[in-house]
């Protein structure tokens, strides 16, 4: 009797020895917190971006700040203590690999939005998934046809620039300072179709002459069979459509060509990740376009707070121009979702519609007809002296202010007034 | 070699002892078989749009199978086909409003219809001319499809392939729901089976795999041996151009990227790897590659280092494919 009594009291002290403990430690630790907020359906945002193939450096970031927007709706309490979610996908730059994600995203994983892609097909296969099943998607790459009212649904938004916007505020900037004869060399796909068609409508304003446009496959490696033919062109203004490796290796020959002592060579977009990977002489004086810059953060307090807390959360990195758009896109949406006070869809396109918002490059809002984020497109200028640290990589020289005038009209989309 | 990977082609075979009637019963009945596995598929996938890609793959491997493993002509231009089913599916629903059911009738059209054009141009080249000549073929269309914009959408891609809702004889089928998605285009890879297997089992059949084995010998006997490729190639192409337009209809868009020339080589990885020349092996393939690409993408960036040490020990361990190396310790058991 005595022997069980002390059995009984030993496991019941060990018993309240454990639990007091184990309560203790849950108390203290912040997984105390994660399992309360379990219990709560979480919001999912679904992520596809290509993080393998050529643009996966640009999808990298795209997820680390991605990553923060949700890790500051979190931190500020969610949506009444609901917590949000990135479901990251890779979609490989492929459209049917993206098809099949989304529907994975959508059917499976039961996501309440969409946000993501970096090619101009993906985004568009993408958002015919979404929209058939009434999931909004918010796409962070850039298109001119997703604005269009064909591909377009109440259910499709656009964070990002289109090549329209990129290649007008870059015409704009060039054109009446370097001269009127100009040439292209163009990658032979949509995007770089895309970006001439926006040089020649904004050239028209300002009487250019369009002297030719030479175009190349994608993934070019020589370009010296072309590049004499655009010097015995004589052109005041060279501009370059192409992205990635192509811009990388465009450059840097254009450069050994020495097309820069008696041309301006333009791009309607520069990417970070190019200049970075090409360095400071392929891109020597090259102008263009581009949705974010870091350098923002002198004029804007919204793109400082977005730069400390990224170089907080990554051991002091800095953003880049698309990791930026992985922001915005994220954060957008889930601040409609605040303002809705649900994550009811047509709640949050309401919510979504009515936003003007400052959440990392000044203001922007979504146009009601196409939902096109109306933006600042800045032009900048590659630098190879006085660079402060990694990043500082290039200067801003101009900026089209957000408005609706340089965007395509709704008409012209083919959208009902 | 031969005897091995052939057994599942011939099931009339002469009555085996006891010990492997089980095989000879599996045999016989492969198509129906094959049917049961499909329909019990999506419970052990991860995802049903997944489950639906195996099928659609795994039926554009069964029409490659048909030239590459009973024929034994490599062809390096299958894309071609299954992109032509598939974009004129897509281009039938987009362009024209015709129901799903035309629209895949049309997908079959155009796979036979481009068949017959290669073919013609191809049949007469063997080896590895012919899989040279396949694949510039197959360039021609990629170059034809990307430049007719208008139709086809360039490099953005058809979309727009939106079918809501199947109207079957009064009863309709809601086919955004991922499931009843499935098992529509289970019915038709099913059909397939059936068609496929009584190919193989009619003399006609036979003959295909005479010329594999011996062509002078298969001249000798009267069968015109350039006639009978042409009309497998053919057949085949009706196959993959099926295979396109469920592509298209799961989808809902065309990426240009059908017509890659990756999408030829995925195939024939496919069929290696399932084992080429078995009924049932494609299907394996097909599901062990897009499994383990979805499974390991998952897990790392580096997928692809993954996936292709495990594409070695196959190549190792199973010879004769997956599928192909179990029938035969099946065989020998």
């Amino acid at each position: 009797m005595a022997r069980s009594i002390t059995a009984f009291g030993s496991i019941s002290r060990r018993r309240l020895l454990t639990t007091v403990s184990a309560g203790a430690a849950l108390a203290a630790s912040t997984f105390r917190i994660n399992l309360v907020q379990a219990e709560e359906a979480t919001i999912k945002i679904g992520f596809p971006v290509p993080l393998t193939g050529p643009y996966g450096t640009e999808a990298q970031d795209q997820v680390r700040a991605a990553q923060l927007a949700i890790a500051e709706f979190n931190d500020g309490g969610g949506l009444n203590g609901r917590k949000a979610e990135l479901l990251v996908r890779d979609d490989k730059l492929n459209p049917g690999e993206a098809a099949t994600r989304t529907l994975e995203l959508v059917e499976k994983d039961k996501v309440n939005f969409v946000v993501g892609s970096l090619s101009a097909a993906v985004q568009l296969a993408i958002n015919n998934v979404t929209k058939e099943r009434g999931v909004i998607f918010n796409s962070i790459s850039q298109s001119d046809a997703i604005n269009e009212a064909a591909d377009f649904s109440k259910y499709t938004f656009h964070e990002a620039l289109n090549p329209h916007m990129t290649a007008g505020a870059v015409g704009r900037y060039a054109f009446p300072k370097f001269g009127k004869k100009v040439a292209f060399l163009t990658a032979d796909y949509a995007y770089g179709h895309e970006m001439v068609r926006g040089f020649l409508d904004v050239g028209k304003t300002f009487g250019i002459e369009n002297l030719g446009d030479i175009r190349h496959p994608l993934g070019t490696t020589d370009y010296s069979t072309l590049l004499p033919r655009i010097q015995s062109l004589k052109p005041d203004i060279l501009c370059i459509s192409n992205f990635g490796r192509d811009q990388q290796i465009a450059l840097k020959q254009a450069t050994d060509f020495g097309v820069k002592k008696t041309t301006q060579i333009i791009a309607p977009l520069l990417s970070h990740a190019s200049r970075v990977a090409a360095g400071p002489q392929a891109f020597e004086g090259v102008i263009g376009g581009c949705s974010f810059y870091w350098g923002l953060e002198e004029k804007f307090a919204s793109t400082k707070a977005f730069n400390d807390a990224f170089r907080k959360m990554y051991d002091g990195k800095l953003p880049s121009d698309y990791g930026a758009l992985g922001y915005g896109g994220v954060r957008t949406v889930l601040a409609a979702v605040k303002n809705a006070g649900s994550t009811d869809t047509d709640r949050v396109i309401a919510a979504l519609e009515a936003l003007k918002y400052d959440f990392y490059k000044g203001p922007q809002y979504y146009r009601q007809c196409d939902h096109q984020s109306v933006q600042s497109v800045l032009v900048i200028k590659s630098k190879s002296k006085d660079l402060r640290n990694e990043s500082d990589v290039f200067e801003i020289i101009g900026a089209d202010e957000p408005s609706e005038a340089n965007l395509r009209s709704c008409e012209e989309l083919g959208h009902k007034a | 070699m031969q005897s091995s990977v052939n057994e599942m082609t011939q099931p009339l075979q002469r009555p085996q002892a006891t010990p492997v009637s089980w095989f000879a019963f599996a045999t016989t009945h492969r198509a129906s078989i094959a049917g049961l596995a499909v329909l019990a598929f999506p419970l052990v996938m991860p995802f049903t749009a997944l489950a639906a890609n195996i099928l659609i793959y795994g039926l554009y491997a069964l029409g490659f199978n048909l030239v590459y493993g009973y024929l034994g002509l490599l062809s390096f231009g299958h894309a071609a086909l299954f992109g032509t089913g598939a974009y004129l599916c897509g281009i039938a629903i987009v362009h024209f409003g015709l129901p799903w059911y035309v629209a895949i009738v049309l997908g079959i059209c155009g796979g036979l219809v481009m068949a017959a054009a290669i073919g013609a141009l191809a049949i007469r080249t063997r080896g590895i001319y012919f899989a040279m000549v396949t694949m510039a073929l197959s360039q021609c269309v990629y170059y034809l499809f990307y430049e007719a914009v208008g139709w086809t959408g360039g490099e953005n891609g058809l979309r727009g392939i939106n079918v809501r809702e199947i109207d079957l004889f009064g009863l309709k089928l809601d086919f955004i729901n991922p499931l009843i998605r499935y098992y529509v285009i289970a019915a038709f890879v099913i059909a397939a089976f059936f068609v496929l297997s009584r190919i193989l089992a009619s003399p006609f059949g036979a003959v295909i795999e005479a010329v594999r084995e011996n062509e002078a010998r298969a001249r000798a006997s009267g069968y015109d041996v350039t006639a009978t490729r042409l009309i497998t190639f053919i057949l085949s192409g009706g196959f993959c151009g099926l295979a396109g337009a469920l592509q298209a209809l799961h989808w809902s868009i065309v990426p240009i990227e059908i017509l890659h020339y990756d999408t030829s080589g995925i195939v024939v990885m496919i069929a290696l790897l399932g084992g080429m020349g078995t009924f049932f092996g494609p299907m394996i393939g097909a599901a062990v590659f897009l499994l383990l690409e979805n499974i390991v993408s998952l897990w790392t960036e580096h997928w692809q280092l993954v996936v292709g040490a495990i594409f070695m020990i196959c190549v190792l361990f199973f010879p004769a494919g997956i599928w192909g190396t179990l029938i035969r310790r099946a065989k020998h058991d």
